[in-house]
């Protein structure tokens, strides 16, 4: 497809819990500076990706190269930003979000000058010295995601940010990820169950099916940018929204009913 | 004075020592039920011991414990045994207090460990091992030396047992968060695991604070040349109730400022808490 090497490679990458099949043989490759959301329903297998590619857990067979590299464990070149914030309580929002480079000894003058700029662009400036209990969810993520980008990674991984916010909070997160994204450009792999979320925010998006999780689909969103929030009321961005639901709909009905019936 | 007048005054001055005579007034208005209950308390104690029981032979009213406390502190007696209690507080507190949140740790990271230790901790904790203190006596002596023993023997427990449930109470999320970035399993201990035990050791120390002084008094009361303890039981021999009560009173403020002391010192080193 890309003449340029991918940012991120995977081969054949499989997972099982068990007997349980949880990926199967994945193959995709993600480009310098795209941002891809992956969508499908429970049980797909698309946290347990993005913590594979996090080094989090480890594959049953193949690979994945990020730059090259073969991943075989957490490190700086990756910023998870995680579904629950996981501030650490005893620490204020700056020693938070200087974690990163502070456990791999990177803190410094320069490193305080970059942490101050990437709060001030997650709206933070003036709650450097706030404790996380003393914030509402929506800036304990905007710490979640600075403390990621601390560490100036290769590739974010984005596991659900949004998805403990209420409704009014998530659209207003999802238009400032995009101010921040634009601002910088990294290659984001983002998980999400919001289809609208995908849509707004992606280059591509990943469509998973479970039971095993594969890709069944790759979905390239050509909706300009930036994109306002109104795009989401336009016919162009509805058709892209119920092609994918239809993609994922027997799934999820049949994910519904295991959870009901246990 | 209206209500709203001295919600306003009792707001201003509820904090520290009154500064002005309606601050002062304010400052005992607000508690006035506690104030009320406590002198009112003593009041009682008084009119008993001097109207019905009417002899210092079996009890001392709360003026006669007063003057002979003003009377062992001129006379220079106190301090020295208000020296020698702390001394063997002290030295037994800091000695549990490095040994617990050790074992602790050895509990909370090792399993062997944890199930090696585990039936002698929760065995020693339950046992009250205060019992033990004529055995400490009969070993080590009459000196400060058994009575450091009994003080660590007392301690060492709720803080060893709180070290490790703090530690093992560490959220496995604020784990996973640090290991993303690469964290070593040295500083997952020192940034995460912790920080987080932290107001659980805290809340052993505290704990450690009243086990201790009992453990003070009642070794002293075993054998001791000098310390609150054995003024205590050299008072009961000698039927001396005022400088008994005396006693009794140093060790009862000595139990209170430790404990608030201490609460302060946990707002100042946990600012983080609610």
């Amino acid at each position: 497809m890309n003449a340029a090497s991918p940012k991120l490679a995977v081969k054949e990458l499989t997972k099982r819990f068990g007997d349980l099949e949880v990926l199967k043989a994945i193959s995709v490759d993600v480009q310098h500076g795209e941002f891809v959301s992956i969508v499908g329903p429970s049980g797909c297998g698309k946290t347990t990706f993005l913590r594979i590619i996090g080094g989090l857990e480890t594959a049953a067979s193949g690979q994945a190269l990020l730059d090259g590299k073969v991943i075989d464990g957490p490190g700086p070149d990756r910023g998870f930003v995680f579904q629950s914030d996981n501030l650490l309580p005893w620490r204020d929002v700056l020693s938070n979000a200087e974690i990163g480079p502070e456990i791999n000894d990177k803190l410094g003058d320069a490193q305080r000058g970059k942490t101050m700029k990437l709060l001030e662009l997650v709206g933070l400036k003036g709650f450097e010295h706030y404790f996380p209990r003393q914030l509402s969810g929506g800036m304990r993520q905007r710490v979640n995601l600075a403390r990621a980008l601390a560490v100036d990674p290769a590739l974010m991984l984005m596991d659900e940010p949004f998805s403990a916010l209420d409704a009014q909070t998530r659209e207003i997160m999802q238009t400032e990820l995009m101010r921040i994204w634009e601002a910088g450009r990294k290659t984001v792999l983002f998980v999400t169950h919001q289809i609208d979320e995908a849509v707004f925010l992606s280059d591509r998006i990943f469509v998973f099916a479970r039971r095993p999780g594969r890709i069944t689909e790759i979905i390239n969103v050509d909706l300009p940018r930036p994109r306002p929030l109104s795009i989401k009321r336009t016919p162009e961005f509805a058709a892209y929204v119920d092609r994918i639901w239809t993609l994922i709909e027997n799934d999820v009905r049949v994910s519904v009913l295991e959870e009901h019936t246990g | 004075m209206t209500e709203q007048n001295v919600a306003s005054m009792s707001a201003s001055g509820s904090k520290g020592a009154p500064s002005s005579p309606a601050a002062a007034l304010n400052f005992f208005h607000a508690r006035r039920w506690s104030w009320g209950s406590v002198f009112g308390g003593l009041a009682l104690w008084e009119f008993i011991s001097r109207v019905i029981v009417g002899s210092k032979l079996f009890l001392a009213a709360p003026t006669q414990v007063l003057y002979a406390l003003y009377d062992l502190a001129r006379t220079g007696e106190i301090w020295k045994h208000v020296w020698i209690s702390a001394l063997e507080f002290c030295l037994g507190y800091f000695i549990a207090c490095f040994l617990g949140v050790a074992l602790g740790f050895v509990m909370a990271t090792f399993k062997s460990g944890k199930q090696a230790l585990q039936p002698w901790v929760s065995g020693l904790y339950a046992t009250p091992t205060v019992a033990l203190a004529p055995l400490f006596i009969l070993w080590f002596g009459i000196g400060i030396v058994s009575k450091v023993m009994v003080v660590a023997l007392l301690v060492l427990f709720p803080v060893a047992i709180n070290t490790e449930a703090g530690l093992r109470n560490t959220s496995p999320n604020l784990v996973e968060t640090v290991r993303s970035f690469g964290a070593t399993r040295r500083q997952i201990f020192f940034k995460v695991a912790l920080p987080s035990a932290l107001p659980f050791i805290f809340a052993g120390l505290k704990l450690g604070i009243g086990r201790g002084l009992i453990g003070v008094v009642v070794a002293e009361l075993f054998g001791a040349r000098a310390g609150l303890g054995q003024l205590i039981s050299q008072s009961a021999e000698t039927f001396n109730m005022p400088n008994l009560f005396a006693g009794v009173t140093v060790l009862a403020v000595a139990g209170i400022a430790m404990t608030s002391g201490f609460a302060r010192l946990e707002q100042k080193l946990l600012p983080w808490r609610e």
